[in-house]
């Protein structure tokens, strides 16, 4: 039965969960995101409905990037706190989070009761998120889905130097004139995101353990590199690309119980 | 909505009555000097909306967008209406700018440098004395003027009281007293102001005549009721623009219980003590508030942060900071890490001072409130 609503509206994918009394998560639904973010909201509601009956009563919580258009939500709360949330209810303990979402990746410090002690976002631009692997991977003609597994496939990668998108294809672009391999490019650019990744946790300091969430989580390589670049075993949650509804469907249940 | 002039419409009136008009750089100038020699200081921290591309031509891309403001600003006839410029040593970039005018760009008005020592010293303080000395001659020549030590006094006396003045706007608003004594209480009446307005007030001395600024000041406080709600919080940097960061913070629930920001906070200036003018007004710029511009060290910053957080019970500070600004961001590293480990947790967000506020960074202003609540 589910008990509390969490809707995180993020830029890549738009995700919702329902949780329980006991604040499980009981269900969950994912689309690409819809620029027409009330339209899809509006459809996620609906396919609660179905399944659930009414959601009178029901408290929703958003979350992402889109979050101040989702008007039937009682409380708006940032992917932040809600990243945190879900990730301490699963895991049962603090550490350092990274979430490496579509458009924006975030590392967030969680104390030992579950509060958000510091965190970093890189916002400004793609690199370092879904979206530089995204763009790279059209241009090497490797399925998104693979990426993780040629690159790891390749015995030796090659520097890829530009940190921004839209250089480093450019600088794909020339490595493959010069008839550069697409495995060690892949590998390249793989450990070119994790570096950024990495600089990101040195910035608010690693405290083990590390965890992980976010989309990119489902790529092999991004976790091994990251694992090989701060010598830390990462540690996952059932569904890291739920973390920030469901942290919301979480905030929500508390609400529902005053 | 607090009723302020426009700068232009300030600028001409100033100038309809004889006066003249100067075009301030940030951050530290001596403004009761200018005023003596009826000269308006009127601050140019950027402004936002130009097209940058003007002064693009001039500076490297890695220069800050004040920086690129303010030339091309200049070279689309923004300062026309002014008859000179003073530009303060505040950062190598300040100081390329102005030799950029003096030596390439060369505008009609007349150019003054002002090199600002990095130091608390007696030297210092005659170094600047001696900088002060060699405005007043130049703005003799350009205006014909030679006041005299006691006009000179009498537009410090104003100044200073417009100094104080403010620090009072901002205990009534913050229920603080700055020298830790009790909050000034105030009974509510009116409507509320806003921190976007209260912020419009402060920033008013950037060009307001110091008497009409008095005024304004005195009638916000008595006709407006101030309402310290939400989470204390301390805006650290060097300008709130664009200004809706204001807007966004209040939304978010933080309340700006204070500032150390290069165009407010900052320019808190104690009232100084020596009856000679050039002193007194070179002592108060180099004994103001910590600003790592004059050369301040990062302890004493920190102490000046924490003694604020103290007195205003903020919870966290805010450094937001322009993009490129070296000075500052030497700093912030250290800075954040001595005020994390006072227990004071810190947030930094970067701008660039003509770009609309990006919903990343109201998003990560959000999210710091959120923990601080
Ligand atoms: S923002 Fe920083 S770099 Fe730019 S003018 Fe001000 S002090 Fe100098």
């Amino acid at each position: 039965m589910i008990k509390a609503i969490g809707i995180d509206v993020g830029s890549t994918t738009a995700k919702i969960v329902g949780v329980n009394e006991s604040g499980e998560f009981v269900w969950s639904y994912i689309e690409p995101a819809d620029p027409r973010v009330e339209d899809q909201v509006e459809r996620f509601l609906e396919k609660v409905r179905e399944m659930a009956g009414s959601i009178e009563g029901i408290p929703i919580v958003a979350t992402g990037y889109g979050r101040n258009l989702v008007h039937q939500a009682t409380k708006k709360v940032t992917e932040i706190t809600c990243h945190a949330r879900g990730v301490f209810k699963q895991l049962g303990h603090g550490g350092t989070l990274v979430d490496i979402g579509g458009q924006d990746s975030k590392v967030i410090v969680i104390g030992p009761h579950g509060e958000v002690v510091d965190f970093t976002m890189n916002d400004k631009c793609a690199a370092g998120t879904g979206r530089f692997l995204e763009n790279t991977a059209g241009r090497l003609r490797v399925k998104l889905e693979e990426m993780g597994n040629v690159a790891l496939s390749a015995p030796e990668e090659v520097k890829i130097s530009s940190t921004c998108t839209v250089f480093a294809e450019s600088e794909i672009i020339s490595m493959i004139a010069h008839g550069v391999r697409v495995e060690p490019i892949l590998k390249g650019l793989h450990r070119s995101l994790v570096k950024r990744i990495v600089a990101m946790i040195r910035s608010v300091g690693l405290v083990p353990p590390l965890m992980l969430s976010g989309g990119v989580v489902k790529n092999p390589a991004i976790r091994k590199m990251i694992e090989e670049e701060t010598g830390e075993k990462v540690i996952l949650p059932d569904h890291p690309q739920f973390m920030g509804a469901y942290g919301a469907a979480l905030i929500g249940l508390k609400l529902g119980k005053g | 909505m607090v009723k302020i002039p426009k700068r232009h419409e300030v600028c001409r009136k100033f100038k309809e009555q004889g006066g003249k008009v100067a075009a301030v750089l940030p951050i530290h100038y001596p403004r009761a000097l200018l005023r003596a020699f009826d000269i308006l200081p009127v601050e140019v921290w950027g402004p936002p909306q130009v097209d940058v591309s003007y002064g693009g031509a001039h500076l490297q891309p890695y220069v800050c967008s004040i920086v690129h403001n303010a030339l091309s600003f200049l070279k689309t006839g923004g300062l026309d209406e002014t008859d000179l410029i003073i530009v303060p040593h505040t950062c190598d970039s300040l100081q390329g700018f102005g030799s950029i005018l003096l030596d390439f760009v060369k505008p009609r008005q007349p150019v003054f440098p002002v090199y600002l020592p990095r130091g608390k010293r007696q030297e210092d303080v005659e170094f600047l004395v001696n900088e002060f000395k060699s405005l007043y001659r130049g703005l003799e020549k350009i205006t014909g003027k030679s006041p005299k030590t006691d006009e000179i006094l009498k537009r410090i006396e104003i100044e200073e009281k417009a100094d104080a003045k403010l620090k009072e706007l901002y205990e009534i608003r913050g229920e603080f007293s700055f020298e830790s004594g009790k909050a000034k209480s105030r009974s509510s009446k009116g409507d509320a102001l806003s921190t976007y307005d209260f912020y419009r007030v402060v920033r008013a001395r950037e060009f307001l005549p110091v008497e009409e600024f008095i005024e304004l000041a005195d009638e916000v406080i008595s006709e407006y009721s101030f309402v310290r709600e939400g989470v204390p919080v301390i805006l650290s940097g060097i300008v709130p623009e664009p200004m809706e960061v204001l807007n966004a913070i209040e939304e978010a629930g933080g309340f700006v219980v204070a500032d150390d920001l290069a165009c407010c906070g900052r320019r808190l200036y104690g009232g100084g003590k020596s009856s000679e003018p050039l002193k007194r007004m070179a002592e108060r710029i180099i004994f103001g508030p910590p600003d790592v511009t004059r050369g301040n060290l990062i302890e004493e910053r920190f102490e000046h942060l924490k003694y604020l957080a103290e007195v205003t019970g903020a919870r966290g500070i805010i450094f937001y900071t322009v993009k490129f600004c070296e000075p500052e961001l030497f700093d912030l590293p250290d800075l954040k890490n001595m005020l994390k480990s006072a227990g004071i947790p810190s947030v930094q967000v970067e701008i660039d001072i003509g770009d609309p506020l990006p919903h990343q960074t109201i998003t990560r202003l959000t999210a710091f409130l959120e923990v601080l609540a």
